[in-house]
Formats: structure tokens, sequence, C-alpha cells
């Protein structure tokens, strides 16, 4: 069994008055990828959001309950939110380069974590665009805007961004529901090579990508955790009827 | 609004329960034609063995096109890779009922033996447990499962009583030699036939439970329950 990396304990979330999530309580181990299904506005989006403070953001929200990374609560007042997104990345369902050469967008996150030395900083793009699968398509264009690549391009130079700054945790909202099935099945794969090194947990709306990338599933509906377990038991005998029926496409 | 997948799957169902129908009535002609010699009859299960065949294929083609359009789960997967099982299963069940019609005529002229050794009891208890697993196919009720258990074990007694008398009458009379021999094969086809009922009676439980249940003469249920997925 592996080491638990997030566990959550009792969370719930209010935008205002109102709960977008009901007292979720879930181990999610190192390692491996989890994936969390569920229609839209069940919370998945939501619950990805709180394991790295995103939440913190919007106002009115209301957070309870406790979010342990390596068994440190991250909503404890003495975490520093900037060293928590630095181990915990995230990948956005839009890629969002920032309007700078490649090289740039790569380098930003080390830049700022104090990294200066020209020669450090280049060995660490060519190390993330290769851990991200898209080295070759453009080690001779570096210092080309960002803004050329195709979506697909774009988004595995997002994830190189991502693990630039040397993550252990990576959260991916949609990673791949803008893309065409070619860059769908890179970053399919490039999730494969990433869990080796590093935990991740993807929200997705196609059943099937869950189905195909993850080890562990959980299915939210109405802010609440219905079922969570081991993909291949959630996609051939789940435990609840109405994990059965949304999975199935039976649902509402 | 019915989607166009849940059609696909009621289609599915339809054309399985018509194959268990047709091979129900073909095993059931071939019995009957093989205790009463009515060789018209006999033909009539060899002459629509192609009905049973054309129906395997088009059930295998059902299920090739959802696997490859649909990409189903949970009960929806279990339900097309059970349906491709008892297709296979079903249709072989048709293949020996057109065996048995096929050795029906030579032993037409010895209807009193087949009595004599309880073949008509043996007949009956092979009709009762195909039409017993092929309403269960209809009802999807796995209470009655144990049921075709039961009567499997006893058509194997039955079976086995019946080969040692006809073991018994070949070696003291050598002009038996032939016939007994056929009935010998029939036997053994009958024998094939309850043990595809109990192989479509497993599946059943598999999409209406989940469970898996074959196998538990060699393992210990929890054995067969515990390989992973």
């Amino acid at each position: 069994m592996k080491e638990i990396k997030i566990k959550t304990k009792n969370l719930s979330l209010y935008y205002g008055a109102k709960m977008a999530l009901n007292s979720i309580s879930l181990d999610i181990p190192e390692k491996e990828v989890t994936a969390f299904i569920g229609p839209s506005g069940c919370g998945k989006s939501t619950f990805l959001r709180t394991l790295n403070r995103m939440n913190d953001l919007i106002p009115n929200v209301k957070i309870t309950g406790e979010v342990l990374v390596d068994g440190l609560n991250i909503y404890d007042k003495q975490i520093d939110v900037v060293n928590l997104r630095k181990k915990v990345g995230m990948v956005f369902q839009k890629s969002n380069p920032f309007t700078k050469s490649i090289y740039e967008n790569v380098a930003y996150g080390p830049k700022i974590n104090g990294i200066n030395n020209r020669k450090k900083l280049e060995e660490i793009v060519e190390t993330s665009l290769k851990n991200a699968f898209i080295w070759e398509e453009v080690k001779d264009r570096l210092h080309d805007s960002a803004m050329g690549l195709s979506g697909g391009q774009q988004q595995r130079m997002c994830i190189a961004r991502a693990l630039a700054v040397e993550p252990e945790i990576i959260l991916m909202d949609e990673p791949a529901s803008a893309l065409d099935p070619i860059s769908t099945a890179k970053i399919e794969e490039l999730i494969f090579e990433l869990k080796k090194k590093y935990t991740i947990v993807i929200v997705t709306h196609n059943m099937q990508q869950a189905a195909r990338v993850s080890d562990l599933t959980a299915f939210f509906y109405l802010g609440e955790l219905i079922e969570f377990g081991k993909t291949r038991k959630i996609f051939t005998t789940p435990d609840k009827k109405h994990t059965e029926e949304y999975i199935t496409g039976r649902f509402g | 609004m019915e989607r166009h997948f849940e059609q696909e799957l009621e289609k599915l169902n339809k054309r399985i329960l018509k194959m268990g129908n047709l091979v129900y009535e073909q095993v059931h002609n071939a019995l009957e034609a093989l205790l009463t010699g009515n060789v018209e009859l006999a033909q009539q299960v060899v002459g629509n063995d192609n009905q049973v065949d054309r129906l395997d294929v088009k059930i295998d083609k059902l299920c090739q096109r959802i696997f490859a359009l649909t990409q189903p789960v949970a009960t929806d997967l279990r339900l097309i890779m059970s349906a491709l099982k008892m297709n296979n299963d079903l249709e072989r069940m048709g293949d020996l009922a057109v065996s048995i019609s096929e050795k029906a005529e030579g032993i037409s002229e010895y209807k009193e033996i087949l009595i004599e050794l309880h073949v008509d009891e043996l007949a009956s208890m092979a009709d009762l447990i195909v039409k017993d697993v092929v309403n269960i196919l209809h009802t999807k009720n796995t209470t009655f499962v144990k049921d075709i258990f039961t009567s499997a074990s006893a058509i194997e007694e039955k079976i086995q009583s019946i080969s040692a008398r006809i073991l018994d009458e070949m070696m003291h009379k050598t002009e038996v030699i032939v016939v007994a021999t056929n009935l010998m094969i029939i036997l053994t086809h009958i024998d094939r036939i309850a043990g595809y009922s109990t192989n479509i009676a497993e599946s059943i439980v598999f999409v209406v439970e989940g469970r898996i249940i074959k196998h538990k003469g060699k393992f210990q249920q929890d054995a067969v329950s515990d390989v992973p997925l």
C-alpha cells in the first residue's frame, strides 16, 4: 500500500450560504493517479481547488475541516501559500501560457524561486520540457513565443512549466478537454509517465479518460463523495447504484 | 428519452432470449425424435440449425458493434461479455441437438431399450434443465440458479448409471455394440448440454450480481472472488 500524500478530513466548503462540499474525507495515495468524476456542479473542481488553496481567491468562501498534505494541514495559519503551490502544482482546462517565449514560460517559476544561474535554468527548462514530452518539438525554437504553439503543445508546455518548480503533486482540471484526440492521447501518455514521480489528481468529464489513466476514482454528486475506490472496481462492479447509473450514462 | 444505447442493449437482450428459445426448441425436438424415432422431426432439427448459426453471428456482430461504438462499463459491460459467452454456449447446445438428431434414426428400432435403460427419464431431465435455464434468462431471477446445478448433478448421476448398464449389455451381446456405441455418444451429448446449461446459469449470475461463481468445485468460492480485477 502506498503512502497517503493528501488526506482530507470532513472537508466542507460554502460559497456564501450555499454548501458546495459536504464533509469530504478522502485519502489520496502518492505516485498514483486519482480521478474525480461527477456531473457539472457536483463539486469535483471545487474539491480539487481546495487541495492547493485556489479557492482562497474567491470571495465569501468558507472552508471547514482539514486538508493534510504530508500530514500538515494546509489551512493552518503558518502555512506559506506560495510554498504550498510550489509543492502542489496545477494545470488548467485551457492552457494559459504567458505571452513570452517558451523558455521564459518554463523558466519563470524557477526564476521567482531565486534561481538565476543561466546554465542551471537551461538545464531545468530542458528537463521539464523533456519530462512533458514536448522537448523534441520545441528545442529549436525555445525563444519563439509560446503563443505560436498548437493547443496541445501549449498544454504540454504548461505541464512543463508546472514541473519546473519541482512539485510533488500535480492537480489537473480537465487538462485534455479542449484538445483533439491525438493531443489528448499524448497528455494521457504523459500522465502515465508522470505518476512515476508525482502524485496526480485529475478532474475529468471524460469517463473513459478517467478509466484509462487513473488508479483510483472518486465519484462526486451534489457536493458529496458518493464512492471512492480502485478505478478497475468502479468501472466494473461499483458498489453504489448511483455510481453505476452515472458511469453507464443512465443518470438524471 | 430512451437513448440509442439502451435500444442496442435491449436488442441484444431480445436476441439472446430468441437464441435461448430457439435452442431449447432444437434440444426438445431432438430428444423427442430420439425417443419416438420420428425421423421427420430429426430432419427438421438438422434443417433448423442454420437459423441458430445465423442468430449466433448476428449476436456476435451486435456485441462487436456495441463494444466498438459505446465503450460499455459496469453492468453494461458484464451484459455484453456474458452475451458473447452465452451465445457461444447456446450455439454449441444447438450443435449437440443436431448430433443427437442425426443419431436418432439409427436408434429408432430400439425404442424399448431406451425405455428399459431409462433414457426417457434422462431426456426429460435434460429437456427440463434447458427449459429452466432459458426461463432464468428471461426472468433474470438468480434465486433459481442453484436448481440448475442440482439438476446437472442429477443428470450426471443418471448418465453414469445408464452408461454402466450399456457397458454391461455390450459385454454380453455383441450384436448391440453399434447401437450401444451410438447411445453412449448421445449420453455424452446430453451431459454436455447439461454442462452448457450450468455455464449459462453462471453467466446470468455474473450479469445480474457481478459475481463469478464458475469453477466452484475446483476452488473455494472466495478464492475465485479474490482473483484480482
